[in-house]
């Protein structure tokens, strides 16, 4: 696919650009670059039906290619909105914006892979570029900290990951996502490498989403990462990580579903429970976030454990809502202060700017469920795929939301506090994203049913 | 106009009719029946008196407060012609942000516990509703109302799905045990605010009761029939005796409403034609009285800066013109016949007695007790020897206000025909169609 070598090439030469030190330069060739990566993709979506590329490793239809575009769009307005702080680091400017190409390149093959070994290149390539942009603010100690810290754990994911995908191999003979699902649709497969295999795959990539029992570092990770780069993890490398996760699971092991049912049963319960409870007490915005998303990691798992088609759709619809609302809180916040990120600092803010008001309002309500937003469409898709399957998860998803609704209330009241000391807070191209978002927030469940 | 003049109340009078299934099997169609078009009415006539209650207040003058009335006008419009179940749930959860963001910016100060408990009350039940839709739409695979009516789900479902419906709409009417967010709310809340959540947002559940959670899981009615009655028997005398006892104005009248909705919904439990009627006059009635009730207690609170009755007393003497419009008030809500009240009580009264005698008996100890805390609140606050100095006579607006309420008590309570030939021919048709859907069960 041609996008993807526009886009990575984009990421070499904003690069060499770094060598001159011109942050709007660089900003600008790499617009310029997801943009023409874009066109390519719109074109692609609306002349071509199926994409090929690479000898078949990476397939593209509908779906894919829109999430290929919504993976783009969502990288542009990252750049746009983390300019103005980012770019004070006239040195290393850059260097981030390439390392976020680089990144959207394996997020990309990880939205088209067709083949493990694609999968697993473009997992890594999604991660690495990662764990360097999580410790870009190298004078800080925190961000030294989570860096290390996501790089070891995800580098003991990789290894498991890799195990179970050779352990699959032994037991198909292929690394064909075709091949293995034909296979273990007739049963021509070793039972006991296979279920290993299945286990360690999934256990690998829930540590990739950040499901309990495999979310420590999410919390740690999050605080330490710059509020730019939390933006960017979680909405392009959520929503990579939860489309392989669906392709994989979901579609290739579908039919072992026995071995794996229980436990993403445990795994989902326990993430939308311990995610919200540990948000509880939270005073740091990052934390908190990072406990939510936890949270929503386990309502979006349940695309996997429905019985019908239509889940890919359910969970797309749900991963714009949660990354919309995540895009707004953190530039919102970021407009107000980068270095503190404690919830007080957000204290009035809504009564004071009616503009950042009704946007953090919008994203809360949609992060909490309730209607017109298009997180509600989305947690109401996946309910309704499983409710007549899994009566049990679709009521403790429902009991967690009300725990969830807490937390973002009590922010709303903190937000729109009438007495506080709460300045007027100077607009700049944030606010283009944060518009953007809240009409996404608005339309897109609407925009489905029309 | 043609439309309201040529309106068949038997049939559904469609606002948007697509007929057409959009993605995910919802629908866009709006209309209303004989029930719909009285709630709409009397939530757009409760809308125009809350304004104009609060003309002369400083929040009239504030922007955000028109917004959200008007945000709360479009979401009670929406709710009550809503012929979708989803869209249904939408508008239902949809009126909660405005009234939450009043009760925030002008109720009380330190008021976020009450309001989270309220808040979060709510939508813990109304999210056991949305489960509730999503299990009707996984059976009849249409979330329309003209389909969903007529899908027969069998009596093991419907029991679940019954008890979804019934959690949301006991928290919001509230029924006893789901009651304690009610008191506090509504003394913390502005006044506005009060008359919104107990004149309109409350019907909402009724209407909810009567035109989805009953018909669309009509084989579990039996089951779930006799406990509601009795929940809401309880409800009668509980909120009657506490308001006997209860000292801060509001809380007396929070109380009583709570008592006189016990009846309202054991007559909706009933849910036969005459039961029926008597519940949806008593529901516009009610609406008036809680508006002309929590409007006084506004006023008193205001002008007073209290609102403990032992410090009132012989507000009447100071300011006759409003002793004697909270006197008829006062009437108008311990339902004296040729009021409105009289009608429905009598209906909903009969209906439950001839359902069983002892309950019956039981609910028309609330016409006895009513008139015990109505009468000692009136006495205490404005009869008696002068306890206060100033009090400033009603305005022109505040007057209008007790008037409409009490013109249209009146003539309702004399005509009650007027509702009766609207809602009977609907009531009827949904009957039919209740028991066409039975005969297919069985």
């Amino acid at each position: 696919m041609d996008a993807l070598l526009v886009i990575f090439i984009t990421g070499l030469i904003s690069l060499f650009i770094g060598i001159m030190k011109k942050p709007g330069l660089a900003l600008s060739v790499n617009l310029i670059g997801l943009s023409s990566a874009f066109i390519l993709i719109w074109n692609h979506a609306n002349y071509v039906s199926m994409l090929k590329s690479y000898a078949g490793t990476l397939v593209f239809n509908g779906p894919q290619l829109y999430l290929s575009l919504l993976a783009v769009l969502l990288t542009g307005l990252i750049l746009i909105g983390g300019y103005a702080i980012q770019s004070k680091d006239k040195e290393h400017y850059a260097d981030i914006t390439s390392l976020m190409m680089f990144s959207l390149t394996g997020a990309i093959c990880l939205i088209g892979f067709k083949d493990f070994f694609m999968f697993f290149i473009g997992l890594e390539i999604l991660s690495i570029p990662v764990y360097v942009l999580v410790g870009s603010r190298k004078a800080e100690h925190l961000a030294s900290e989570a860096a290390l810290k996501y790089f070891f754990t995800g580098s003991f994911a990789t290894a498991i990951l890799l195990f179970g995908i050779a352990l699959v191999f032994g037991a198909t003979g292929s690394f064909n996502m075709n091949e293995i699902g034909f296979a273990v649709m007739s049963g021509l497969y070793t039972p006991a490498l296979m279920i290993a295999g299945v286990l360690l795959i999934i256990a690998a990539l829930l540590f990739k989403v950040g499901a309990v029992p495999f979310h420590f570092w999410n919390a740690d990770v999050y605080e330490g990462s710059s509020k730019s780069v939390m933006a960017f993890m979680s909405t392009v490398v959520k929503i990579a990580g939860f489309i392989a996760i669906y392709k994989i699971v979901k579609t290739t092991f579908g039919s072992l579903s026995d071995q794996w049912m229980y436990f993403m049963y445990v795994v989902i319960i326990a993430s939308m429970f311990i995610g919200y409870l540990s948000g509880l007490k939270q005073t740091s915005l990052k934390r908190l976030m990072a406990f939510s998303g936890i949270s929503n990691t386990g309502i979006g798992l349940l695309a996997i454990m429905n019985g019908t088609e239509t889940g890919e759709r359910s969970l797309v619809i749900f991963l714009i809502g949660y990354g919309a609302s995540s895009l707004i809180m953190l530039f919102v916040s970021q407009l107000i202060n980068e270095e503190n990120d404690d919830i007080s600092s957000l204290n009035g803010i809504g009564y004071k700017n009616p503009f950042l008001g009704v946007s953090l309002l919008i994203a809360l309500l949609s992060l909490s469920g309730i209607p017109p937003f298009t997180g509600f469409f989305g947690k109401f898709l996946l309910i309704k795929d499983i409710i007549k399957v899994h009566p049990v998860l679709s009521i403790a998803a429902i009991l967690s939301s009300v725990i969830g609704a807490y937390i973002y209330l009590k922010l709303i009241l903190s937000i729109f506090n009438k007495d506080s000391n709460a300045v007027k807070i100077r607009l700049d191209w944030k606010s283009v994203v944060v518009i953007c978002m809240a009409l996404l927030l608005l339309l897109a469940g609407w925009m489905l049913i029309l | 106009m043609t439309r309201l003049l040529l309106f068949d109340p038997k049939y559904m009078e469609y606002l948007f009719h697509s007929g057409k299934v959009y993605k995910l099997g919802l629908t866009f169609e709006m209309g209303y029946d004989g029930i719909g078009i009285v709630m709409l009415a009397l939530s757009n006539l409760v809308i125009f008196l809350v304004a104009l209650a609060n003309f002369n207040k400083e929040e009239a003058n504030a922007p955000r407060f028109a917004g959200l009335i008007f945000l709360m006008q479009f979401g009670l419009n929406g709710l009550f012609a809503a012929q979708d179940a989803v869209m249904f749930y939408i508008f239902w959860e949809f009126t909660l942000i405005p009234v939450f963001l009043m009760l925030y910016w002008f109720g009380a100060k330190e008021n976020n516990r009450t309001l989270l408990k309220f808040f979060l009350y709510t939508l813990f039940g109304s999210l056991f509703m949305l489960l509730s839709i999503l299990a009707i739409g996984v059976y009849s695979n249409s979330y329309a109302y003209e389909t969903i009516q007529y899908t027969a789900i069998p009596a093991k479902y419907a029991c679940w799905i019954f008890s979804g419906f019934l959690i949301a709409f006991a928290v919001k009417v509230p029924l006893f045990p789901f009651h304690t967010w009610q008191p506090n709310t509504y003394s913390t809340a502005p006044m506005a605010g009060t008359m919104l959540l107990s004149a309109i947002m409350l019907k909402m559940a009724l209407f909810g009761m009567i035109k989805w959670m009953i018909p669309l899981s009509f084989s579990a009615l039996p089951t779930w029939q006799w406990p509601v009655i009795i929940l809401s028997v309880i409800g009668i005398l509980y909120g009657a005796f506490i308001a006997m006892r209860e000292y801060n104005i509001r809380k007396v009248f929070a109380f009583a409403s709570i008592s006189h909705l016990g009846l309202i919904v054991a007559g909706i439990m009933v849910f036969t034609v005459d039961s029926l009627q008597g519940s949806i006059i008593q529901m516009v009635n009610h609406s008036l009285i809680a508006i002309g009730l929590f409007f006084a207690a506004g006023i008193i609170e205001q002008r007073l800066g209290t609102s403990n009755l032992n410090e009132m007393g012989g507000i009447a003497k100071i300011a006759p013109r409003f002793g004697f419009w909270f006197g008829v008030i006062m009437f108008v809500s311990l339902s004296v016949p040729m009021t409105a009240g009289f009608i429905g009580e009598f209906l909903l009264i009969k209906s439950v007695f001839e359902f069983n005698s002892w309950m019956g008996i039981l609910s028309a100890l609330t016409l006895v007790i009513g008139a015990v805390y109505m009468i000692r609140a009136y006495q205490m606050s404005s009869m008696g020897a002068p306890k206060i100095t100033a009090f400033k006579d009603l305005m022109w607006n505040e007057i209008s206000v007790f008037a409409i309420i009490a013109i249209l008590a009146l003539s309702l309570g004399l005509y009650p025909d007027f509702i009766f030939s609207i809602v009977k021919p609907s009531i009827k048709h949904m009957l039919e169609a209740v028991a066409d859907t039975q005969l297919i069960i069985k």
